[in-house]
């Protein structure tokens, strides 16, 4: 009985199958990213509205605003904390549901519903396991790496935190006048923690790992920075906010399409024209080298030469364990998140709609529901109506949303990437980190930089 | 948030200045006194990080970024891999240091020394209570590029020269292994 409606239920392989695993994938993507961002968004409003006002309500004098003020500032960090391993769980779910799909399987689907929790219970299990250190190896810098690895990419993502909650006032502070390049800082160092991680394991396939990877990454690093370097050129800032800000208004100011330069464009001269169809095209190859860069800097296919597993067995990883190699599962991919997120602040318009109508119907509909709720439940229930408008900032809210699209998609994009596209060789990798990608970073930093000012 | 940021001023700035001396002196001492030398490179890329920690506490954000992102990852990695493939046994070194260097060393290393120390004490340092411009960043980039161009042109020719001179030694010819002379010029005339 139970069999037969199984059967009936489920399609059989072929176009129907793969929409109805698409369907399950998407509802799949929507509850864990409800869970993430609820999650964040009670931890940062805890932190960041409610405990401080309780302080301030209950104690009084100057020591209570200055405990609320710290417990203010301590908002960014603790979001980031909260967000970081629960994304992670959902990130690594997602790519093999994603791949599944790609590859006509199904994936994890026994553990919890329908396979939802296959990656916690998998954390468990990672933190349970016996944490060995091999024999011969350097100890102190055996278990320092994981932590190099991971520490920066916590601390790293800080302004752009400021950058997709379109300036809120509980993250503004972590806005650095020298945003971007404070990003890009960080994010350079993970490589020390990989170089050190397979020197300490005594281990001749780790070392091999890790060099491959540290040469990979000194290489890809410079079309990456390079790329950045002329968004900020266009932009004329380094801070994110203002490079986010700049891009309001509609697809073609976002800077993967020139930077508003078709929208800025003098119709009446034929040199403008046709420098703004230029550059747009250029920043539309500046943001497809972008993606190529960033996708060896996190070491993914089909960049993942580091972890080779069929070559090196896994690479720099190889003799790590239990929770340290948690650690490092749980850095690579929250880099490859932040690097989703860099590419949306800087080319893909951060928090702005694709048309500008949308983003004010999006904030008016929001503004408008408040204000109902104001005005109903809080007559009705006192502070009800003030704790609602305190936990939904409409700007924000909007741009968060729009944010989280984008840099999901990209996400996807990555996981599409790595399962259409074998590995490189690691001379092809070479070759064409240096002889392709750098020279066209160059030209695409002096032309865009020419052509800016004949718009 | 204004008490938070006074309060930094006045109460962090000096207990986080100790506090980064406090991390910065140890791993300096540690470069030296560590036997293996890789380990005296990532220990190296400590102390880099540390300085930076005191050129973010002076309100240089953009040396400290550059600090951490050239001399602590950048160079001081490519040393670090270097020293990987030259010394591929990954021994401490245990042997005692041979009595006729100690004194040449320690000649060499108190000149350097002095060097390094007067020439630190002949420059006046004015010590401005706040900062010159607003924007230290764009300061950096209208001095390097109009009053300071030449010691930055110069500085990069050095870099050019060094770049140049690492090729040559790589390319220059070596006399390949008798067993080894037919392989390679097949393998050139294939690859052609």
């Amino acid at each position: 009985m139970t069999s037969s409606t199984i059967t009936r239920e489920i399609p059989k392989p072929g176009i129907n199958f793969q929409l109805y695993e698409l369907g399950k994938f998407i509802r799949l993507s929507l509850t864990w990213l409800t869970i993430i961002f609820g999650a964040v968004w009670i931890a940062s409003w805890l932190v960041g509205v409610l405990l401080p006002a309780a302080i301030e309500q209950f104690m009084q004098g100057d020591n209570a605003h200055f405990i609320g003020n710290v417990l203010r500032a301590l908002t960014p960090i603790v979001s980031v904390m909260v967000f970081i391993p629960i994304n992670a769980m959902f990130m690594v779910l997602c790519e093999r549901r994603a791949l599944a799909l790609f590859t006509v399987r199904k994936g994890p689907n026994r553990v919890g519903p329908d396979g939802y929790l296959q990656t916690a219970a998998d954390a468990v299990k990672l933190l349970f396991k016996e944490d060995i250190t091999p024999h011969g190896a350097d100890a102190i810098m055996f278990t320092l790496a994981p932590i190099i690895f991971f520490a920066p990419s916590i601390f790293g993502a800080l302004p752009l935190l400021a950058a997709v909650t379109a300036d809120h006032p509980l993250y503004s502070f972590v806005n650095l006048p020298t945003g971007i390049f404070y990003v890009l800082a960080m994010s350079s160092i993970p490589v020390v923690g990989l170089v050190m991680g397979s020197w300490a394991s005594n281990n001749k396939y780790s070392l091999v790992g890790g060099l491959r990877s540290a040469a990979q990454a000194v290489s890809y690093e410079i079309p990456l920075v390079l790329s950045i370097i002329t968004v900020c050129f266009m932009a004329g800032s380094l801070d994110v906010v203002q490079i986010a800000r700049q891009q309001a208004g509609g697809l073609l100011n976002w800077n993967v399409f020139g930077g508003g330069a078709l929208t800025h464009a003098n119709l009446g001269s034929i040199t403008s024209i046709v420098a703004a169809l230029i550059m747009s095209l250029s920043c539309v190859i500046l943001f497809c080298m972008y993606l190529i860069a960033a996708c060896a800097e996190v070491n993914r296919i089909p960049f993942d030469l580091p972890e080779a597993e069929s070559e090196l067995v896994s690479g720099y990883n190889t003799e790590y364990s239990g929770i340290k190699f948690a650690i490092f599962f749980l850095a690579e991919f929250t880099n490859l998140f932040i690097v989703s997120t860099v590419a949306t602040v800087m080319f893909l318009g951060c928090g702005a709609a694709p048309l500008p109508i949308l983003d004010e119907v999006m904030v008016g509909t929001v503004t408008s529901l408040l204000a109902w709720a104001q005005n109903n439940l809080g007559a009705n229930f006192g502070q009800l109506g003030w704790l609602i408008n305190s936990l939904i900032n409409p700007t924000t809210f909007v741009a968060a949303l729009w944010v989280i699209l984008k840099v999901y998609s990209l996400v996807v994009f990555a996981i599409l990437v790595r399962g259409t596209l074998p590995r490189f060789r690691i001379d092809q990798l070479m070759d064409f980190g240096w002889k392709r990608l750098i020279p066209l970073s160059l030209i695409l930093l002096i032309a865009i930089t020419f052509l800016k000012e004949l718009v | 948030m204004e008490n938070i940021i006074s309060f930094s001023q006045a109460t962090v700035e000096p207990i986080m200045f100790y506090a980064l001396v406090l991390l910065m002196v140890p791993l300096a001492f540690g470069v030296i006194f560590d036997r293996s030398i890789i380990r005296a490179g990532f220990i190296l890329i400590g102390v880099f990080g540390t300085i930076s920690g005191i050129f973010l506490l002076l309100q240089a954000q953009f040396l400290a970024m550059a600090q951490i992102m050239i001399y602590a990852v950048g160079i001081t990695l490519v040393v670090v891999i270097a020293l990987m493939l030259t010394n591929p046994t990954l021994d401490e070194d245990r042997a005692p240091t041979q009595a006729a260097n100690r004194l040449p060393g320690f000649l060499i290393a108190l000149l350097v020394f002095a060097t390094i120390f007067l020439a630190i004490r002949s420059e006046l340092w004015p010590m401005a209570p706040e900062l010159i411009q607003s924007d230290p960043t764009k300061a950096i980039g209208y001095f390097l590029l109009t009053f300071y161009s030449l010691p930055f042109e110069f500085s990069s020719i050095l870099l050019l020269a060094a770049l140049i001179g690492s090729v040559m030694l790589a390319k220059s010819d070596r006399a390949p292994m008798k067993t080894e002379k037919g392989n390679a010029k097949a393998l050139a005339k294939s690859t052609r």
